[in-house]
């Protein structure tokens, strides 16, 4: 599914990345652990196509296709999602309506009809419940006054909505205490599938009592070891 | 007759025109009084400060008789609220709904507004204030007697048709001590008509009024709206004026409160959205003139490609001004390159027990906000209208009027979020 070959990133002229090479197949989940400072998040990024990084030598290949050819939105229609570190605030914009317009804006890219607004009801609802979310929180502004712990579950969310192929959950457990930890998990968990692969960015080990990976990776100063 | 000045010349013709209360001999001393002003000032140009980013040439460059009574010729959407109608500046009486005793025009109000009318004025008032004052033909006056609430909304309408034309409207809310009101002023002409409409608004506040008052300019994209809201405020009173501009060729607003008694509040909100060579200039200024009074200011710019912006918010602290309480926000986000945002705080404290705080940015949209957006598969373009309705909309999002604020979301909305409307 993801073929990252020798990949090197610098960010304004400074190496980060120094030659990754990850291969995830379907349905596999993959954890890179690693220091402050190692280029986790760099790669995440990367592969969801966030401005600002410059690859200077190797490849991303996903299903097939040059991902470093497409824009993030094009990566995200093709069933790429980022859960970030720090999910970004956006005053004015109910969660339920960024929501919408992304299904909307993915389902147009696939050439599906849009979502009819009962079934989008009926669907975010069972979504929230199953990341323990108060509906109420559905009609605020995204992230908007939220705890960090309601951010991290509002990421979850997202991604159960999206559906995604593949996965990148940056620093998902960063900020949570055990009880929210673990409604974010029990989340992660029920989106496995045979289909579905993720890769969890973390650098504690806690993290994978909760979601266990089939592989573990180091990465230190933009190598995997 | 206004003397020959080459600046002024496109005014005479309106020297000799017939005026609502013309035998009233308070008015008369006003209205010769503000003529010897404007002969003094004339029209403002670049060259004076308050008006250097504002360009009047277009404006000059084109003459203008003195607005006729002329009957409606447009539809008006539905409301279930009062409505007054303004015509080219005359009260059109068929077509309003709402008068009574407390809501009347300026015309038939003289007495009730005598004393009040121009007692909340600048000092120094620009041509567009004088001449305001000297030509006034036509306005509304709400007059809410001491303990008196006007329920609901009341809706005026300013309806800009005739081409060409000038109005100066002069329109009173005179509240006295504990009353309530919340008035929706529009201002609508139809695109491609070229004309000037002068208005001012005067709020007089009583003891522990609350006055609600919205201004939205949507007139014709041709056009010239030279606007003045001037508050005064007695102790205790609450006054919020939001001030939203969505068209207009030039616009210049002059939103000025005087806290006059203790415990006075004013919140100023205002919104301004740009496209086309749009100008829009916003001239704010509270006068904390007493102690234990607040202030919190609000104004946010979007503009698109030339359009331009100017933001001079004056905070003013006197001496005795003691726990004063002022906040001033002003926020730009310019989509375009070649759009311009000019913004100017100014704070003069006094005083020295005091809490003043202000901001100012221009700036893009967010790149991490426009990322995130994107990261969720919306497409560049979406992602771009949705951040900027969200920075827009945080205005709108003060208005405690239910109706008032869906109604202005809707609007937003559709300015700003072709196609995603339904969102909202």
């Amino acid at each position: 599914m993801l073929k990252v070959t020798n990949l090197h990133v610098s960010i304004d002229g400074k190496s980060i990345l120094n030659g990754i090479n990850l291969e995830v197949k379907p349905g596999e989940v993959h954890a890179i652990m690693g220091p402050n400072g190692s280029g986790k998040s760099t790669l995440t990024n990367v592969i969801a196509g966030r401005d600002g990084y410059e690859v200077t030598q190797g490849s991303i290949e996903y299903l097939g296709k040059d991902l470093l050819e497409l824009a993030a939105e094009e990566r995200a229609c093709e069933g790429i999602f980022l859960a970030f570190q720090y999910p970004v605030e956006i005053p004015g914009v109910s969660n339920m309506a960024m929501l919408k317009a992304a299904m909307n804006s993915m389902r147009k890219y696939r050439g599906q009809e849009e979502i009819k607004a009962g079934d989008f009801l009926k669907l975010i609802r069972q979504k929230a419940d199953l990341v323990e979310m108060k509906h109420e929180f559905l009609k605020r502004a995204v992230n908007q006054g939220f705890s960090g712990g309601e951010k991290k579950r509002n990421e979850i969310l997202q991604m159960a909505m999206l559906e995604p192929k593949l996965a990148l959950l940056d620093e998902t457990d960063s900020g949570l205490d055990i009880d929210a930890l673990k409604t974010v998990s029990h989340g992660v968990n029920a989106l496995r599938s045979p289909e579905r692969s993720m890769v969890l960015v973390t650098h504690y080990q806690r993290l994978l009592d909760y979601i266990v990976p089939d592989y573990v990776h180091v990465l230190a100063n933009g190598k995997i070891i | 007759m206004i003397t020959a000045n080459e600046n002024i010349s496109w005014v005479t013709a309106h020297a000799d025109a017939a005026h609502s209360g013309a035998n009233i001999a308070w008015l008369n001393r006003q209205r010769k009084s503000a003529l010897a002003q404007f002969e003094a000032v004339g029209l403002p140009g670049v060259r004076d400060e308050d008006w250097r980013y504002t360009n009047l040439r277009a404006l000059k460059s084109n003459d203008y008789t003195l607005s006729a009574v002329s009957s409606l010729n447009i539809e008006l959407a539905d409301t279930t609220n009062p409505r007054l109608v303004f015509v080219d500046g005359h009260l059109d009486v068929a077509a309003s709904t709402g008068l009574s005793d407390s809501v009347t025009s300026l015309k038939d109000s003289l007495e009730i507004v005598e004393g009040h009318f121009s007692s909340t004025l600048p000092k120094k008032p620009h041509g567009f204030t004088a001449l305001n004052t000297a030509y006034a033909h036509d306005g509304y006056v709400v007059h809410l007697k001491s303990g008196q609430r006007l329920e609901g909304v009341l809706e005026v309408v300013f309806v800009s048709q005739s081409a060409d034309a000038v109005s100066h409207t002069r329109n009173l809310i005179i509240a006295d001590a504990n009353t309530q009101c919340t008035i929706v002023e529009r201002h609508i002409g139809a695109h491609g008509t070229v004309y000037l409409n002068n208005v001012i608004t005067e709020i007089v506040a009583g003891d522990n009024a609350h006055i609600d008052h919205y201004k939205i300019q949507q007139e014709s994209n041709d056009a010239f709206h030279m606007g003045g809201v001037f508050i005064n405020q007695a102790k205790g009173s609450q006054v919020k004026s939001h001030n939203i501009a969505l068209s207009g060729l030039v616009t210049r607003n002059d939103i000025y409160s005087n806290l006059l008694g203790q415990g006075a509040h004013v919140e100023m909100n205002g919104l301004v959205i740009g496209h086309g060579r749009q100008h829009i200039d916003n001239h704010t200024e509270v006068n904390h003139a007493v102690p234990n009074c607040t202030s919190d200011e609000y104004y946010k710019t979007v503009l698109d490609d030339h359009s331009r912006s100017v933001f001079r918010g004056r905070i003013i602290v006197a001496k005795d001004a003691q726990l004063t309480n002022a906040d001033q926000r002003n926020n730009n986000l310019l989509l375009s390159k070649n759009a311009e945002a000019d913004c100017k705080p100014q704070l003069e404290i006094y005083a020295d027990d005091v809490k003043c705080s202000h901001g100012a940015t221009v700036g893009q949209l967010d790149p991490v906000s426009l990322f995130y957006l994107k990261s969720r598969g919306i497409d560049a373009e979406s992602a771009t209208a949705l951040l900027t309705f969200a920075f827009a909309n945080e205005v709108i999002e003060r208005i405690k009027v239910d109706s008032v604020r869906q109604e202005l979301t809707q609007i937003l909305a559709g300015e700003l979020l072709s196609g995603l409307e339904e969102l909202v």
